[in-house]
């Protein structure tokens, strides 16, 4: 009888009641579905914070998140390379795939044919728009559309759920804003071109990158170039994501005396970040506190 | 002729791939390998001598076909010729249970290794057991395959089941099995292929897979003299071959920039072969027997700083590599064996794009009758260039 119980137990524990399963290819992405989604979806995310989200290797623990999932998130400018693989794998003919980008100000959208030799740049506009906020409250209206077409039922749920997050959100945006102004018109070098949205709503100077190219590892001439560049420039900052490697930017630091900041562009991948207030707060506090 | 046409195709394809619009044109990508090779086995007439070989190719032409299927192509160039390596439709949505039907000429999904293409491998040079049971370019056939996944909610198991024609299987008993009068029976007498692949992820940073692999079906059919009399007629006989393998790979992946990758893969083999043991009236008395023979392989690879890797694999096989096909030899052969050592060191300057591979390769042979034969020691160099659209890593 015990037994009976406590197989009734794990099989009604392993039932989902949530009326939407979504995959979200980023965390950024997966904390905003959970916010105005809340216990109406059940979301899971594939790229954690600490993975390059360009490259994702293809596995099947992946395919099976998706297998059931009605719709997929996705930050879209050809940024998820690795979807249309994972998709395929799940054999899910019913999944929806939301892009996020659609309604994005793109920037950096090449207007000439490019090629390999210019890095990896991505033909459709740079994606790394994740990390301005106003783009994010951008993201999140997409996401409250894509639930409310797929769970019409809920629709007023989802939307009092997505006010309460944007009334925060604002809050946020607002704090946000007032630290970063006495960071306005720094000069940074970052390390791969990801922070051009970030810089633009916060007046940051994007004084150079550790890559020679998007996407292409330092190389020694470069990196001299770049020593040359915070010397003359009296840059006093390299911001890097924390899942590339140090190496080149700390080799740089042993030379120029320049702080590297590495910090997450997600979340989950660092202790303590697990949503994207905390996430921002901290880039935020390094980029304010360092200039 | 046939080279020419390889070659008019290659030429449209290109011009499609101008005229045609970006979005709907399908993934074209160039691979180019360049091997030097320079032979150390002693007493082999090019030992010492820096071998540049004929740079190999592969063009890959990938992409949907409608929002159901995909559709892929691999002409390859080896050796001075054009040959179709792949080409295959894959109908990968919309089929009852989930499945998935993949039609036409690929690499069969026997072991982890096998489906992924040479270029893709952390060192040069197939495993023993592949060149022994499948033949130089491994497990590629003609047929259809059903893909299923079964429903276990936690892991990711699916089921394959193919039908093939079999020319891979017949590399044993002949060099160009397709072109040969004992091919006559493929397609009378497909092979059957089967596999049960399990992934388990067993942190955010380690995922192991593991398979169970079958195959069989009849590997040749030939005409016996079965009472050593010249005058007395043939029987035919089929000779039957049963596959079953057991593979797994684990990958520790700490972070973007390190990964280490153990994989190994092994073969049953029970086959029936072809035997002249006894002399009769004229001539020797032909039977058929049964054999049972195996192979393994295992692999250690550790990537570091992104950018370099080295690995040891080490390699057991009935049958001597390198030998000619015949009724007595290569995967009919249960009285010798080759043990092979590889080394390499790789340098991957810019992902995807750019490989440079230093790799050693040792082979020891043994033979029943006490035959002695030097250890063969081959050093190559390689580089690999990729060019065009590169999928996503597969695990």
């Amino acid at each position: 009888m015990k037994k009976l119980l406590i197989s009734i137990l794990i099989i009604t524990s392993s039932i989902s009641f949530a009326n939407v399963k979504a995959v979200a290819t980023l965390t950024i992405i997966y904390d905003l579905v959970k916010n105005i989604g809340k216990d109406k979806v059940e979301v899971n995310y594939l790229c954690r914070g600490n993975q390059d989200p360009h490259f994702l290797e293809v596995m099947p623990s992946y395919m099976l998140k998706l297998r059931n999932a009605d719709l997929v998130f996705e930050i879209g400018l050809d940024l998820e390379k690795w979807l249309p693989q994972l998709i395929d794998g799940s054999r899910n003919n019913n999944i929806q795939i939301v892009d996020l980008s659609q309604d994005i100000e793109k920037k950096e959208v090449p207007t000439t044919k490019m090629d390999a030799r210019y890095g990896d740049v991505h033909p459709y506009g740079n994606p790394h728009y994740y990390l301005d906020p106003l783009d994010v409250k951008i993201m999140a209206k997409e996401v409250l559309d894509a639930l409310s077409t797929q769970d019409p039922g809920n629709a007023i749920y989802y939307e009092k759920n997505y006010n309460d997050y944007m009334k925060l959100f604002d809050a946020k945006i607002t704090e946000w804003g007032k630290k970063m102004a006495k960071a306005k018109g720094t000069p940074i070098v970052f390390f791969h071109s990801s922070w051009v949205y970030f810089a633009e709503q916060y007046g940051i100077k994007i004084a150079g990158y550790v890559e020679p190219k998007p996407g292409i590892p330092p190389t020694p001439s470069h990196n001299a170039e770049v020593i040359n560049l915070i010397k003359k420039g009296g840059i006093k900052l390299i911001v890097m994501e924390n899942y590339y490697s140090d190496a080149a930017p700390n080799q740089i630091a042993q030379i120029t005396g320049v702080k590297v900041l590495k910090v997450p562009v997600g979340l989950y991948g660092t202790e303590g970040i697990d949503s994207y207030f905390k996430m921002m707060d901290y880039i935020v506090d390094q980029i304010v506190s360092n200039s | 002729m046939h080279k020419y046409i390889i070659v008019t195709s290659l030429l449209l394809i290109s011009f499609l791939n101008i005229k045609a619009q970006s979005n709907v044109n399908p993934d074209i990508s160039l691979i180019g390998t360049f091997n030097s090779t320079m032979d150390f086995t002693k007493g082999s007439p090019e030992k010492g001598k820096l071998n540049f070989e004929m740079p190999e190719m592969e063009l890959f032409v990938d992409g949907y076909l409608n929002p159901y299927a995909r559709a892929t192509g691999n002409i390859a160039y080896e050796n001075g010729e054009f040959s179709v390596e792949e080409l295959y439709a894959n109908i990968v949505r919309g089929l009852p249970l989930d499945a998935q039907i993949k039609a036409g000429k690929y690499l069969v999904g026997f072991g982890q290794l096998n489906i992924v293409h040479p270029h893709a491998w952390a060192f040069i040079g197939r495993p023993l057991f592949h060149q022994i049971y499948f033949g130089p370019e491994g497990f590629n056939d003609i047929g259809f395959n059903f893909s299923f996944i079964v429903p276990t909610e936690t892991f990711y198991t699916n089921l394959d089941l193919g039908i093939f024609k079999g020319d891979a299987i017949g590399n044993s008993e002949l060099e160009e099995p397709t072109q040969e009068e004992i091919a006559n029976h493929r397609g009378r007498s497909p092979i059957f292929v089967g596999r049960l692949g399990t992934f388990f992820s067993l942190s955010d940073y380690s995922n192991l897979g593991v398979g169970l692999d079958g195959s069989y079906g009849v590997h040749a059919k030939v005409d016996i003299n079965t009472s050593g009399d010249t005058t007395a007629a043939l029987v035919n006989k089929s000779l039957n071959y049963a596959y079953v393998g057991l593979d797994f790979k684990y990958k520790y992946r700490p972070d973007d920039y390190t990964a280490l990758t153990i994989q190994g893969e092994g073969i049953f083999n029970h086959r029936d072969v072809m035997r002249a043991d006894n002399f009769g009236i004229n001539s020797p008395v032909q039977e058929i027997k049964t054999i049972n023979t195996y192979g393994v392989f295992i692999s250690i690879d550790y990537l570091f700083e992104k950018m370099y890797d080295f690995g040891l694999k080490y390699d057991y096989t009935n049958g001597i590599v390198g030998d000619e096909p015949g009724y007595n030899t290569l995967s009919n052969d249960d009285q010798n064996s080759t043990q092979g050592l590889t080394a390499w060191f790789g340098y991957y300057p810019i992902e995807h794009t750019l490989a440079f591979r230093l790799n050693v390769g040792n082979l020891f042979y043994h033979y029943a009758d006490g035959t002695s034969r030097d250890n063969s020691t081959l050093v190559t160099l390689q580089m690999i260039f990729s060019l065009g659209p590169h999928k996503a890593h597969p695990f």
